[in-house]
């Protein structure tokens, strides 16, 4: 984990130069106008050394070093502060903040692009000013460590999936390379943290189907049988369940779903088995241009082992491929904005968490003091963390939950001839998509249909829903029956403080004047990973440089938010073709194209088969056309663990 | 499961050419005392084939209204159990046909099968049929499972 330092001249302030510098590590690094600080803020009100940040896992601390003019949080001096993400700190002239980004990419003294051009970023510098870099000048400019066929960008699951297929079609491994900023190779350490932030402990079962197999392109054997068949092999017949569930679900049985720490360790196998991690290159992809030779160049800045060559601009560099595939994942996960206002005005309050950033804190303390919760969204991520406070409930009665949703939920979204079900306020199926998406005739209608009709089938098929299970049905009908349990509708009109709990106030509604207030010990934020594609600068970058289109908005809340770029149904973007030079895309960055769930595994399954398909029509190199005979033998050596 | 109408149809051909027809010749022999070459001209040889190819044919009829039914589900979707139980009713309905109504008179000219002859030929259909839907056809055809049920490539 690295931290991104972000300053900018203060308000009526205008003679200083914003910037910006990533740090890894867990310091102390110097705030200071001495030249060894490592946030150098050179300018007169700025003491030689100023403060020191220090970070220890997740918990960044901010220690004013007797400073002149004094740090600042809301115009008051502190000496120590536990600095949130956004929150604003006052240094000089400068103010201050910053975000986690996950690499091992550090200390690049940056600045802001647009706000001086001759401090424009150094690197790739002009070379990508041009839409179509020529080959000879890549060539010369002495940073060109490879050319290679294929290049995934990522290193996350929708990587994993594109490679895998590459590897069992017929590419040979030294063909391929892949380059995340990951903390480790696994293509699921950020899905890990996501999962473990967000309460799904790896014994806990995710929201999966058994034959969404990241590990297992054919789909069999599923999660099912394999537990299955664990479970016989050490003589517990109840292991029979999970293949019975499979029969039977959704309808006769619930839904099967697989256990976190089962897919991790199948990934494990797969990934040994492929040679993923000498396909592995750590770094930050900064930006992609076409070249004059029908390929693509990449710039990127490589990781480097000894922190103390982090800085050097050796690590930039570039790559070529022909074939590429981009699959960065969600930009980042932002708050609601009134949570956003509250941590920012309450920079020393821990009481206001978002479900996808660390917070155990939060149990350990309702474990041991008690308190009241108050949860905000209805999704799965909130079921999920009902559960968790649940289970500190089990440890210490004395706790509350409030539920606090927009609005009261009767009637489930239509399509067709069918009705989604809902229970409790809020509408259940299996995934976060109806089945038929990932193979059936919804999946064959969205991938054939004009924008227009796109937007109208995601709006019916997608939305916040919670998957059926009868723990957190009783969870919820237990609650509200011994009244630890209480919902409230409504619109927040605002937060304050009131000793160390919070307080939100909600509309009132025209019917009664009264608005309401819940006091709270902590509050949750549970509705879900809300962000832009295009706040990824990569992304950005690719969609101004080569004009790539975006799809048509689509769904509510959240979802409306996340309009991806377009691809074709084979996943290629195609503003991006240079020649025979091809870019694919999956995952979140898709979203609202031909394909409902492109983030889910079976997702990120289908747009790798896609796209791998399509590279085989190319007659890419080494990818065969894959046909029974192939695909059988190959599923024999994925049985035997035997090199593709 | 998750099929379209085409993608049902296909993959019921599909499992009459590989698992029915092949099945079915075996059972025929040795219905027919494996007599070599086959007995064609043995009602005894031939019935079994038109009893499966009957069961062919009304499930292809009955695919869409299965698919009208699915229409109703909100996953768009077919479990499995729903499958199993349909397959058996559609060998009951088949069976009862020829009994009682002499549906398929007209192909099986010595008379009717016997049910227990009957239940086993289906038995040693339906059992593979159904193991290779679950586990079998995705390991040679990896697109089906995405095209509910159609063969071929995207
Ligand atoms: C909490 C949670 C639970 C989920 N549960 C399920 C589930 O049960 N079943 C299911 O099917 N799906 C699930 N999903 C959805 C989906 O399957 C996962 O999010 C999946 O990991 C997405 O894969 P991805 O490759 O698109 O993104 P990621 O796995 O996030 O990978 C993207 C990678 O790209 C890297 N990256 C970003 N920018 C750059 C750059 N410029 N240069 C280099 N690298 C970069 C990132 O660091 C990251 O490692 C879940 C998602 C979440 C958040």
């Amino acid at each position: 984990m690295s931290i991104e330092i972000t300053w900018r001249p203060a308000e009526n302030v205008n003679d200083v130069a914003p910037g910006r510098i990533t740090l890894t590590g867990k310091g102390p690094f110097q705030i200071g106008r001495s030249s060894g600080s490592e946030v150098l803020l050179d300018n007169s009100q700025v003491s030689r050394k100023h403060a020191t940040i220090k970070v220890e896992g997740d918990v960044v601390t901010l220690d004013d070093e007797g400073s002149q003019n004094g740090t600042l949080v809301r115009g008051q001096r502190i000496s120590s502060l536990q600095w949130r993400p956004g929150v604003e700190v006052a240094v000089g002239p400068f103010v201050l903040t910053y975000r986690l980004v996950e690499s091992q990419v550090p200390i690049e003294a940056t600045r802001l692009p647009g706000q001086d051009p001759a401090a424009r970023p150094t690197f790739p510098g002009r070379l990508f000013d041009q839409r179509q870099v020529p080959f000879k000048e890549i060539q010369s400019s002495g940073r060109m460590t490879q050319e290679i066929e294929y290049l995934a960008i990522g290193g996350g699951n929708g990587s994993f999936a594109w490679v895998d297929h590459l590897r069992i079609f017929g590419v040979d491994k030294k063909n391929i390379r892949v380059i995340g900023i990951a903390d480790n190779k696994s293509p699921y350490s950020k899905y890990g943290r996501l999962c473990r932030n967000s309460q799904i402990p790896d014994h806990e079962r995710i929201r999966s189907n058994s034959i969404s197999t990241p590990d297992n392109l054919w789909g069999f054997p599923g999660y099912a049988s394999r537990e299955t068949v664990r479970d016989l092999a050490r003589g517990q017949l109840v292991g029979l369940k999970y293949v019975f569930q499979v029969f039977g679900e959704p309808t006769v049985s619930e839904t099967y779903t697989p256990r976190l720490i089962d897919v991790f360790q199948s990934l494990d196998r797969e990934a040994k088995r492929i040679n993923w991690d000498e396909m592995w290159l750590a770094g930050r992809v900064i930006a992609i241009r076409k070249t004059d030779d029908e390929r693509y160049v990449i710039a990127y800045r490589a990781s480097s082992e000894s922190e103390a060559n982090n800085n050097s601009p050796d690590r930039d560099r570039f790559i070529v491929a022909r074939y590429l595939h981009i699959a960065t994942g969600y930009p980042a996960s932002n708050f609601l904005d009134d949570l956003q206002k509250f941590r920012r005005e309450h920079p020393q309050s821990t009481a206001v968490v978002n479900c996808y950033e660390p917070h155990e804190e939060v149990y350990r303390t309702l474990e041991q003091k008690g308190g009241t919760v108050l949860i905000r969204g209805r999704g799965i991520v909130a079921s999920r963390i009902i559960q968790r406070v649940y289970e500190a409930r089990q440890k210490n009665p004395n706790i509350q939950i409030l539920h606090l949703i927009r609005n009261p939920v009767t009637e489930g979204s239509k399509w067709d001839l069918s009705q989604r079900e809902v229970y409790n306020d809020t509408e259940h199926q299996a995934f976060n998509w109806p089945k038929s998406c990932w193979g059936g005739t919804y999946l064959r209608e969205l991938d054939a249909a004009t924008p227009e009709e796109r937007s109208k089938m995601m709006a019916s098929w997608g939305g916040t829903t919670t998957a059926y299970r009868d723990d957190w049905l009783d969870i919820i009908s237990t609650g509200k029956k011994e009244g630890w349990f209480k919902v409230f509708y409504g619109n927040v009109e605002g937060m304050s403080e009131r000793g160390s709990r919070v307080v939100t106030r909600l509309q009132g509604k025209a019917n009664y004047q009264e608005s309401l207030e819940l006091v709270a010990d902590y509050i949750i934020d549970c509705t879900g990973l809300i962000s832009k594609i295009d706040e990824t600068p990569l992304i950005a970058d690719i969609i101004k440089t080569y004009d790539v289109g975006r799809n048509r908005v689509t769904g509510k809340g959240a979802e409306a938010r996340l309009a991806g770029i377009n691809v074709s149904s084979s996943f290629e973007i195609p503003a991006m073709q240079n020649g025979r030079g091809h870019v694919f895309a999956s995952g979140v960055v898709t979203f609202a194209g031909p394909h409902a769930a492109v983030d889910s595994f079976l997702g990120l399954q289908y747009a790798a088969l896609r796209s791998v398909d399509h590279l085989a029509r190319l007659r890419a190199p080494g990818v065969s056309k894959f046909g029974p005979l192939r695909s059988s033998y190959q599923w024999l050596k994925w049985c035997a663990n035997a090199s593709p | 499961m998750v099929p379209t109408l085409a993608g049902r149809w296909q993959t019921r051909i599909l499992l009459y050419v590989f698992i029915g027809l092949p099945v079915t010749f075996l059972y025929a022999m040795y219905l027919t005392n494996w007599r070599w070459p086959p007995a064609i001209d043995l009602s005894a040889f031939t019935d079994p084939f038109v009893f499966i190819t009957a069961i062919l044919i009304l499930g292809l009829i009955l695919d869409v209204a299965y698919i009208q039914a699915q229409r109703f589900r909100w996953e768009g979707d077919w479990p499995f159990a729903f499958q199993f139980f349909f397959s058996i009713m559609e060998f009951f309905a088949v069976y009862v046909g020829m009994e009682y109504f002499g549906a398929l008179d007209y192909f099986l000219p010595d008379g009717r099968i016997p049910f227990e002859t009957a239940a086993w030929h289906f038995t040693f259909v339906f059992v593979p049929s159904f193991i290779a839907v679950l586990a079998i056809v995705q390991i040679f055809l990896v697109r089906w499972r995405y095209k509910g049920g159609e063969l071929g490539r995207f």
